[in-house]
Formats: C-alpha cells, structure tokens, sequence
C-alpha cells in the first residue's frame, strides 16, 4: 500500500506545479510622477493596487517608479532617469505600463520610443486638458479626468454666500504652477464677486502664517501642495491636516480622498471609481485588446457631498447645500448609537416608575386605611366608654340629685327664713355658703363624668400620675358600689406613678376591669362584695395594677378567652369591655392577664412601662 | 319648741342631712341626724311623736329591713322614703318595702312636708290605737283566772250550759264568773265583750 501512496502524491505535486507554470504573470509597471506619496496620487495608486489583482484574470506582478523629478524645476537633463528606467525595465518584457499624472506621461510619451516601444501605456489620473489626444498611438489608451474647478467656487460660494476671499492653496512645483496659470484664467470672471489669494509662492511656515491671518469671511480652496516654495515637498494630507487642526478658515477640495480628512465638501472627484475603471482597462489590455479600441470618457466632479462635522463647525445649515447632496460622516445621534441601551433602559426604568407608582399608591392606601382603622378603633372604644357610662348613669344621677336635694332644701329654708320677722340673715348666709359647696359637688360629678364621653378623634398622649387615675376611677365607681352595696378601695402607694398615655384611656381600662369585677359579684352575699384596685412596682421601668375582685372567679380555661372580643357571660354584656381593655393596655407598651385568687374571686392585673423608672 | 314632732333624718350625705335639718326646723319641727339606719336602731325610740325620712339607697340596711327591725323593737315610727334615683326599679323596690310615701330627690318643700305632715297624722292614729290596746290590756289582767277562762269562751259564743260542763261547775257559778268579768272590762253586751277579744288577738284559732 505505502509505495501506490507516495507515487499519487507526487503525481499530484507534479500536476499543480504545471498548472502554476502555465499562468505567467503580467507585469505591470506603475510609473509616478511625484512619488508614491503624493496625494491624491497615493490614494489612487493605492486603490489600484488592490483592484488591478482583483479584476485581473491571472497574477499580476506589479512594479513601481517615480520620475520624482516633476517636484522639481521643469528643465533639467532627463537623460540619466531615462537610463534609470531603462536599466531597471528594459529587460522586464512588462505586459502594461501605467502612468499615473501629466509629468510622467510626457516623460514616457517623449522616450517611448528607446524606452519600451512596443510596451501598451495606460494614461491614468490626468487631466484632460494635458493629454494630448492625437499624439496617442494605437498601443496607448487613456482613462482621463476633467475637474471643473468653477464648478468647486461656485459650490463653494453657495455654501457659503458671504465669503469675499478665497485663498488658493496649492504648491510650486512645475505642474502646480501650470495649475495656477489656468485657474487664474477661470476664476478671472468670479473676480468682481469674490478675491483670490494666491498662495502658491509660499513656504510651509509661510502659508500657515497667510492662512491663519486671513480677514473674515475668508475660505481655502485647497488643491494639495505637492512641493512649497522652498522645494520641500509635502507628501499624503499633511499640509491639509495641518491648516484643518488651525482651523481659521473652511477649507474646501476637490478630490474625494481629502473628504472626511478636513474639507467641507462638495462635488468631488471619485478615486476609488477612477481606480477601478482603470483597472478594468488595464485587464482588458492585458487580456490582449488593443488599447485604442477602449475609449472611456473621462471622469468629472460627482455629486457634491459633504462633511457632517465640518458644516457644524462652519455653521452651515444643510438647507443651503445644493440639491441631491449627500451628507456623510453624520455624528451619530445617542438614539443610533445606544439605540438598544436606550430602549432597555427606558423599558426598566418605565416598569420601575409603574412599580414605584403601584407601591405609592399602595402606601397611601394602606395609610388611609390604617389612619381609619385607628379611627375605627378610637370610635369603638369612645363607644365602650359610653357604655360604661350608661351603666353607671344611675348611680351618678343619684349621687348627682344629693346636692341639688340640698340645694333645693337650702333654697326653700332661706324662702321660709326671709318671710320671718325679722329674717334670719346669718343663717340664711350660712344657707348660701352651703349652696354654693353643694353647686361646687355636683360639677365635680359632671366633670368626672363628663370625662367619659369625651369624644376623641386623636389620641391625647401626657405623662400623668397612674395614682390620679385611679383616684378618678374610684370617684366615679363609688356611687355605684355603693348602690350594688360593694366595698370599693384602692391602696395608693406614695410614690408617683408616671406613665405616658391617655388619661381618659387608662381611666377607662379601670372601670372596665371594675365593673366587670362588680358584675361578678352580683350573686354573692353583701358582706363579702369587696373591689380593691392595687398599685405595685414591677422592676424598676414597669408599674402593675391589680383590680381585685371576690366575685365567681372565672373557669380556669377561659382566663384567657376573655379578652377576646364578644366574649360574654353576662345577659346584656357587649363582651368588649376586657377585650377594649387589652387593646388600650398593650398600645401603651403594657400587658394585661387574668388569674383567680385561692380565696375566690378574680383578679385582672395589667402592666405598663413608666415615663420615669423609679429607682429602686 | 317642747311638743313639736321630731323628725329622724337618716342619709349618710351631711350636706343633704344639714339642709334638710335646717328645712324641717325652719318649718317648726325638731331634728335627729343619722348617719345610717344602724345607727338609728341603736336608740329606736317613738316616745317623742314623729317619723323617719330614711334615704333609699343606704347600702349597709335597706328600707324593708329597717322597718322590720323597727316594728320588732316595737316602734311604730312611721317612715318617709327619699330616693335620688328617681327610676321605676327603684320605686318598686320602695313600694314593696311598705313605704307610705315616696320622694325622689331633689324634693321641694311642698311635698315634702305634706308627705311629713301625712307621716304625723299615720303616727298619732296608731299611737292612739296603740293606747287603747293598752287600756283593754290592763283591764283583762284584773280578770281571775276562772273569770278569763269562762270570758273566753263566752266570746267564742257558748252557753252558760256548755260552759259549766266544760269547766266541771254550775251553772249559777259561771254567770257569776260572766258578770264578774263583764264589769271588771266595763262591757255591758256579749258583743263589746267579743270585739275586746278580737283587738287584743284572743280570737286566733286554738292549738287544741
């Protein structure tokens, strides 16, 4: 098996190397006139130096040569770059030759002849009016270009219609000035409209000094400045470059290579098509068709275009551009370049508003709410207060109708005193006196009183002596002990209590504790009702209330049932006194419970944090 | 002011009992204070004629029990309730305590002497009655033993017949033993004779 292999392999080498062997490249040869460098020749060369491969059926083997002399002074003995080329070519058998600008083309139609007679020339990237079309042989072609250098003042003057001076930047060498010569001739009637600075006899440091001086409404036609006065050349976009950094004038240009480096714009000629339909001649050339047979017309100005950047800069608005302009190198707006970021960003933040807004919302409700049931809540526990009230009605009625019965009896004795002779003034004083404390009682009943049906929409928070209320709490009480035939007492220790709360609350939380207590008791023997309300220090922050009872007691598995709401054992009972008793207790941080005594009765114990811990 | 009736005042708040006390006395009466109905009780005299203006709701002794406990020391002070609550339970409650009369409190002078005044007159009848009683009393224990035994049962109407039988005398003795007694008790008619022994309770049916 090993020896077939081998032999197909080198079957296989041998076949490609024969195909290789037969496609001999064409050699072209690009002749320069200024160097490789040289805008806007660099680009073109550049460009064709891509596209002749391309285009071109087989390899291509390209050479390159500058006469270079063309920067230099026009008369000058040839002869040794003659011999130059000739040593470098002559034996090169070359397929094409490109010229590329008017100097070499006129070097090469001079020594045609000794140099490559028989060689076909492609004329490239020259101006029309320098190519002298009878003199062309059958074996020379060209692919011409017109610039209509009117045609760049005049964009340039509608563009920018105030502008008054236009300074011509270009350079001094031979052809440039050749330039300067014509253009004066065209721009010669534009003369009354607008004035022309010629800048070509000037050295580098020279113009930028000119340029940078020049008087409002000033624009720079620049058409590259190949070599300055001094015979310095400039090669690529370096002069362009640098007047565009200065930035005194609009600069404007007529080749597409300078656009985006720094012109404004306008129609300008395109490198690339040149480059391509050159390319496309040289194939057909090479391919073997006779170069007079191609004639191509020659390029002109495109459509004008212009530089985004550089009409902002010169605040040039695109309404005054030409029709059909285009305008490229747009900065691009955020939404173009964050098109995608932008969206999300505004999708989150869209649904975060939404969700702030819904939580917003919700928060408002469920204060709303909250503040309501509050509401509810202060409601619910006036109306308890009012209850207790009703139940104590009767026994405050009594106590009240005990000093107005004085104060109706005082009154009648004084009538029957004053009728006498004589009346008895000093016991009708004492009389008044006497009114008047039984006046003082019955307010003091309906202030105390009176405290339970406040109505409040607020809580009414105050530090205050846990003793006072209890002190209120067994004025209040007391008629109806006495009237259900109940020993009411309450031990009061000597320290002050001093708690924060409502008053009115807490004065309530004692009533209801007591007259649950007193309820109790109804079916126990008179002798042994007895309520006492106990005060005692828990720790040294805490206070805890004790309201004692001897009543029934209450069935050990309900001790804690009983501070549920609607919890009831009595007849007519609402079942939220205890209930209210817990909530009110446990808002002011304190905790209440239920036990049963071993000596029978209940008791109902509460704590609640002092305002001032008691030191112990 | 000797001889003018004396009112007890019984309430256990001093500035109600003060101007009352000064009401009843401007008014020409005489005044007891009491704080309570205990301490009424523990000198329950009715020598000095009079009555009670009690306060209702004194939780130590209520009306009923006051009055009981007044009619078993034997006084016979009538009593004039005062209420502060002025509500029907409580009425009720002072009704079927056997008040006369019922006040509610605060009271004006009008009625209140008027209910006072009507106190007096219930006060003087059942003294009166009461001294008659006395009188009657005194009368029948100058009886003999013989002479009450036979009047007991002449009221009961039997004959002097049925009556010597059942003692074991004659019948001569016994309407000796019957005119005896019906001068000792100045009766002349067996009627007046049964109406005594109804009003000193001798009628009750006997146990035997």
């Amino acid at each position: 098996m090993r020896p077939v292999c081998a032999s197909a392999l080198v079957a296989f080498f041998l076949l490609v190397m024969s195909g290789v062997a037969t496609a001999a490249p064409k050699r072209v040869l690009l002749l320069h006139s200024f160097g490789q460098e040289f805008a806007p020749f660099s680009e073109f060369s550049a460009a064709f130096r891509k596209d002749l491969p391309q285009q071109s059926a087989g390899p291509i083997d390209l050479y390159e040569a500058s006469i270079e002399t063309a920067r230099f002074r026009d008369s000058q003995d040839e002869g040794p770059l003659v011999q130059y080329l000739r040593a470098l070519f002559a034996d090169r058998n070359l397929d094409l030759i490109v010229t590329i600008g008017d100097p070499a083309t006129h070097l090469l139609q001079r020594y045609r002849a000794q140099l490559f007679p028989s060689t076909p020339v492609l004329i490239a990237a020259t101006e029309q009016r320098l190519i002298d079309a009878e003199v062309l042989s059958a074996n020379e072609t060209s692919v011409g270009v017109t610039i209509n250098f009117d045609r760049v003042v005049d964009n340039l003057l509608a563009v920018l219609p105030e502008t008054t001076t236009v300074a011509v930047v270009i350079g001094n060498s031979p052809l440039e000035r050749y330039w300067v010569g014509e253009l004066r001739k065209l721009f010669e009637p534009l003369a009354n409209r607008v004035h022309f600075l010629w800048f070509n006899e000037l050295s580098h440091k020279e113009l930028l000094e000119r340029v940078a001086s020049l008087p409002p409404h000033s624009a720079v036609l620049y058409l590259d400045v190949w070599v300055d006065v001094d015979g310095i050349s400039y090669e690529h976009d370096k002069v362009l470059t640098e007047l565009h950094a200065q930035g005194d004038a609009p600069i404007f240009g007529y080749v597409d290579g300078n656009f985006g480096r720094g012109i404004v714009g306008g129609p300008l000629l395109s490198v690339s098509a040149i480059s391509r339909r050159t390319a496309e001649v040289a194939t057909r050339i090479l391919g073997g068709q006779t170069p007079s047979d191609i004639k191509t017309l020659p390029f002109g100005l495109g459509a004008p275009e212009f530089d985004a950047r550089e009409l902002q800069r010169w605040n040039i608005a695109e309404s005054r551009l030409p029709a059909g302009s285009i305008v490229e190198f747009r900065e691009p707006t955020i939404w173009a370049k964050y098109r995608w970021p932008l969206l999300l960003t505004a999708v989150v933040l869209l649904a975060q508003a939404v969700i702030i807004g819904w939580l917003l919302f919700e928060r408002r409700r469920r204060r709303v709410a909250e503040l309501e049931s509050r509401q509810r809540v202060l409601e619910v526990i006036h109306l308890n207060r009012t209850v207790a009230a009703g139940a104590l009605s009767a026994s405050i009625a009594h106590e009240l109708n005990q000093p107005l019965g004085a104060v109706q009896s005082n009154a009648d004795t004084a009538e029957l005193l004053l009728a006498g002779s004589p009346p008895d003034i000093d016991q009708v004083k004492e009389i008044l006196g006497d009114i008047r404390v039984a006046n003082q009682r019955a307010a003091d009943i309906i202030q105390h009183f009176s405290m339970l049906l406040r109505r409040q929409s607020e809580v009414d928070l105050q530090r205050f002596d846990l003793n006072e209320a209890i002190a209120d709490a067994v004025r209040i009480l007391s008629a109806e002990a006495k009237k259900r035939g109940i020993s009411l007492e309450a031990n009061k220790l000597r320290q002050p209590l001093t708690v924060r709360a409502d008053q009115v609350h807490l004065l309530q939380v004692l009533l209801n504790l007591a007259l649950n207590g007193m309820d109790a008791m109804s079916g126990v023997a008179p002798d042994l009702r007895k309520i006492s309300i106990q005060t005692a220090l828990a720790g040294e922050a805490k206070v805890e209330v004790s309201v004692v009872d001897s009543g029934v007691g209450i069935p050990k598995e309900q001790l804690k049932e009983v501070f549920k709401s609607f919890y009831t054992t009595k007849q007519h009972g609402t079942g939220l006194g205890l209930s209210i008793a817990r909530t009110i207790v446990e808002a002011y941080g304190g905790r209440i419970w239920a036990e049963n005594r071993t000596e029978g009765g209940a008791v109902f114990r509460f704590t609640l944090p002092l305002a001032e811990p008691y030191p112990i | 002011m000797i001889g003018a009736p004396l009112i007890r005042v019984v309430d256990d708040d001093s500035l109600f009992r003060a101007a009352v006390a000064r009401l009843l006395r401007a008014a020409g009466y005489q005044v007891a204070l009491y704080e309570s109905g205990d301490q009424l009780l523990q000198n329950p005299s009715d020598v000095d004629p009079g009555c009670i203006l009690l306060d209702m709701r004194m939780s130590d002794l209520d009306g009923l029990e006051l009055q009981d406990r007044l009619k078993e020391a034997g006084c016979i002070l009538p009593i004039v309730f005062l209420t502060g609550y002025g509500d029907i339970p409580s009425s009720v409650k002072a009704i079927k305590a056997g008040a006369d009369d019922f006040l509610s409190k605060p009271v004006a002078k009008g009625p209140l002497l008027a209910a006072i005044d009507r106190a007096l007159a219930r006060y003087s009848a059942l003294r009166a009655d009461r001294d008659r009683i006395g009188g009657l009393r005194s009368h029948l224990s100058e009886l003999t033993t013989r002479e009450l035994e036979v009047f007991l049962l002449v009221v009961r109407g039997k004959l002097n017949k049925e009556i010597a039988f059942e003692i074991g005398t004659s019948e001569r003795t016994v309407k000796a033993h019957r005119h005896s007694a019906m001068k000792k008790l100045k009766v002349r008619s067996v009627a007046a004779a049964v109406s005594i022994a109804e009003r000193l309770g001798m009628l009750k049916p006997q146990s035997d």
